[in-house]
């Protein structure tokens, strides 16, 4: 299979100004993402998964941010584009689906005005085309009734209905790289499967990339391609997702597959990572950062790195080669 | 029985039961109209003061038009301070001798007007910086704001007389210019407050992934969702304008001769003989003032509890 990369990430470290001082939030990322693939970056709250999504599509205030490393987009240097240069390509070339569906729309504009904004930047379309745009798109994201919607307002409209608005806002233009983060996590179980099927095939007729941001491991076994787990800033572990199902290697990843419930567990209790990801200002970057989660564990001397153990599979530092639960030694 | 719950809760959150229609439900909520009618109907005063504005502000603007200017410049001494009723005054005449009912509504016209144009060029540049400071933030808006600190701690009525005594040719709309000039700073406190935690939102951001400029974010995005502190401020600013503007022209230093204003109606009461004897001379325009404030700041206080979930009283 001939793939075509559409974005690459190398080496991008993002650091936020807290108090006059920069602290690294995304440290030494890469990543690649090719046309038709869903890359699902995982980790928990904190784990800076949210920061690199947002620095691809650049929504950091760059007063307050420093971004090193290089991030190309389609041959475009992203990070030395301007405003006026971004502007061109956000909402045309990229599109991004957000969290929280009822904060993500404007509460006094029209669903279909929300909709025609990007079509307003970045087309040349006549009103009435992009009326027919509009209602395409209702349509495409699976609204009954699209002229009567397109003229209501965000508060009229359920939470799966909302979060298809904010699906036909990104697409708007065809997009070739969709980023979404975390697209169902304000919805629930039924929606979400229709919302994940919805992404399917919007990226099925563009022949887009999606770089899908989650914490729930089985959005990630349903859509994803390769999965990127990301512990305090870094990328832990990275792998085709059956590879990460079957074979996860690094104990961060091993503790989030067992963390999640089956349904066949005979165990009452949810295992639990004890601990949480330290808070920005306390990661210490020459130190192996999940090691204190697991002090039963050796850990790692000074920074580990990210290695390639098997064909596309990458594990960060050599810890994971003696690690056992807790209830295995 | 269950459903019935279901029903009244759903009442008691939203105002009205859900309907649906063609498969896909649709919460109505109370639009901002309904609000502030629903407001109005709550506070009984407030819907009193609505009415004698409405019917002032008609009656004034109507009528005005039907004076000749004569009447409001010619000087007639023999008839100076005649009691109200006598020769048809119905208010009586002034010093000089000109029918005080024909200067209150000639007065009061001039007055609203003023402090209408200067509530629109005050809110006009307040809206603009605010919504430049607290967008932009960072350098822009520290500049910006601390010029409108300085600016705010001004003694502003000294510095509008000192202007308007050197100001040559000077006519109302220098007055106009001159008193906006200090009128737009508590706006642009205000807005840009609002602004900052706006351009935070996640609709924000969203409008920003589709590419949009930071222009038509701040007045596409932002302003829409500013409309109901705009209304608020506008009319608070209104009625303090009309304090301003009749406080200058009682001291002299507000319209200019040929233009009467209520300030220069309610100065005749400097002269003590006027102020102790002849009562109907300088109580009506006071009496108009005050109605007019107050009346104002009622319903701007119903527009301030239509804006604001938490002050509503119905």
């Amino acid at each position: 299979m001939k793939e075509e990369t559409l974005l690459s990430i190398n080496g991008v470290s993002v650091a936020f100004k807290i108090n006059g001082e920069f602290y690294t939030a995304i440290d030494d990322v890469s990543l690649e993402l090719h046309r038709d693939e869903v890359l699902a970056i995982v980790g928990e709250s904190g784990s800076g998964k949210s920061t690199l999504a947002t620095t691809v599509i650049g929504l950091h205030n760059m007063n307050a941010t420093k971004i090193t490393g290089e991030i190309n987009f389609q041959n475009k240097e992203i990070l030395e584009l301007s405003e006026d240069e971004f502007n061109d390509i956000r909402g045309d070339e990229m599109g991004m689906i957000f969290q929280d569906p009822l904060a993500a729309l404007n509460p006094l504009i029209r669903i279909g005005d929300q909709i025609k904004e990007s079509l307003d930047v970045h087309s040349d379309m006549t009103e009435d085309q992009k009326q027919a745009r509009v209602h395409e798109l209702l349509n495409q994201v699976g609204i009954p009734h699209p002229e009567r919607v397109a003229k209501q307002f965000p508060h009229q409209l359920s939470g799966g209905m909302r979060q298809r608005i904010i699906i036909a806002i990104a697409i708007a233009n065809k997009p070739q790289l969709i980023i979404a983060d975390e697209p169902t996590t304000a919805l629930d179980v039924t929606i979400q499967a229709q919302i994940l099927d919805l992404l399917k095939d919007i990226q099925r007729e563009n022949h887009a990339g999606i770089i899908l941001i989650t914490h729930d491991l089985g959005v990630v076994a349903e859509v994803a391609d390769t999965v990127a787990v990301m512990y305090a800033g870094e990328i832990v572990e990275q792998a085709p997702v059956a590879t990460l199902f079957n074979d996860a290697k690094h104990p961060y990843t091993r503790s989030l597959l067992r963390a999640m419930p089956t349904i066949d567990s005979e165990d009452d209790e949810l295992y639990v990572v004890e601990g949480a990801v330290p808070s920005i200002k306390d990661m210490d970057r020459n130190s192996d950062l999940f090691a204190p989660r697991i002090p039963w564990t050796k850990p790692d001397v000074g920074h580990p790195v990210l290695k390639e153990i098997a064909p596309n599979h990458y594990v960060r530092g050599e810890s994971w080669r003696e690690f056992k639960f807790k209830d295995e030694l | 029985m269950s459903e019935k719950n279901e029903t009244q809760v759903q009442q008691s959150v939203q105002g009205k039961v859900p309907e649906i229609k063609d498969g896909a439900v649709i919460v109505e909520t109370p639009s901002t109209w309904r609000t502030i009618k629903r407001e109005f109907l709550k506070d009984k005063v407030a819907l009193v003061s609505a009415i004698i504005l409405a019917v002032v502000f008609v009656t004034v603007i109507i009528w005005a038009f039907f004076i000749p200017r004569s009447a409001v410049t010619n000087v007639n001494i023999i008839d100076q301070y005649l009691t109200p009723g006598t020769q048809g005054h119905l208010l009586g005449t002034d010093e000089q001798g000109r029918d005080q009912v024909k200067m209150l509504i000639a007065s009061a016209r001039n007055s609203l007007m003023i402090a209408f144009m200067i509530s629109i060029i005050g809110q006009f540049f307040g809206v603009i910086v605010g919504l430049i400071t607290g967008y932009f933030r960072g350098i822009v808006d520290t500049i910006i704001m601390r010029v409108i600190d300085f600016w705010i701690v001004l003694p502003f009525l000294m510095i509008i007389i000192v202007l308007v005594s050197i100001v040559p040719k000077y006519n109302e709309w220098t007055l106009i210019w001159i008193i906006g000039l200090f009128a737009w700073q508590g706006t642009t406190r205000l807005i840009r407050s609002k602004v900052l935690s706006e351009a935070d939102r996640d609709y924000v951001r969203a409008s920003k992934t589709s590419g949009s400029s930071n222009f038509m974010i701040m007045f596409r995005e932002i302003l829409p969702n500013l409309a109901s502190l705009i209304i608020v401020d506008t009319t608070l600013n209104f009625a303090g304008n009309i304090g301003i503007e009749t406080t200058l022209s009682f001291l002299g230093f507000g319209l200019p001769n040929g233009t009467p204003s209520l300030g220069t109606m309610v100065s005749a009461a400097t002269d003590p003989t006027v102020l102790a004897t002849k009562p109907y001379v300088w109580v009506p325009p006071v009496i108009f003032i005050i109605v007019i404030c107050v009346g104002i700041s009622f319903v701007g206080q119903v527009f301030r509890r239509a804006a604001d979930a938490r002050q509503r009283l119905g």
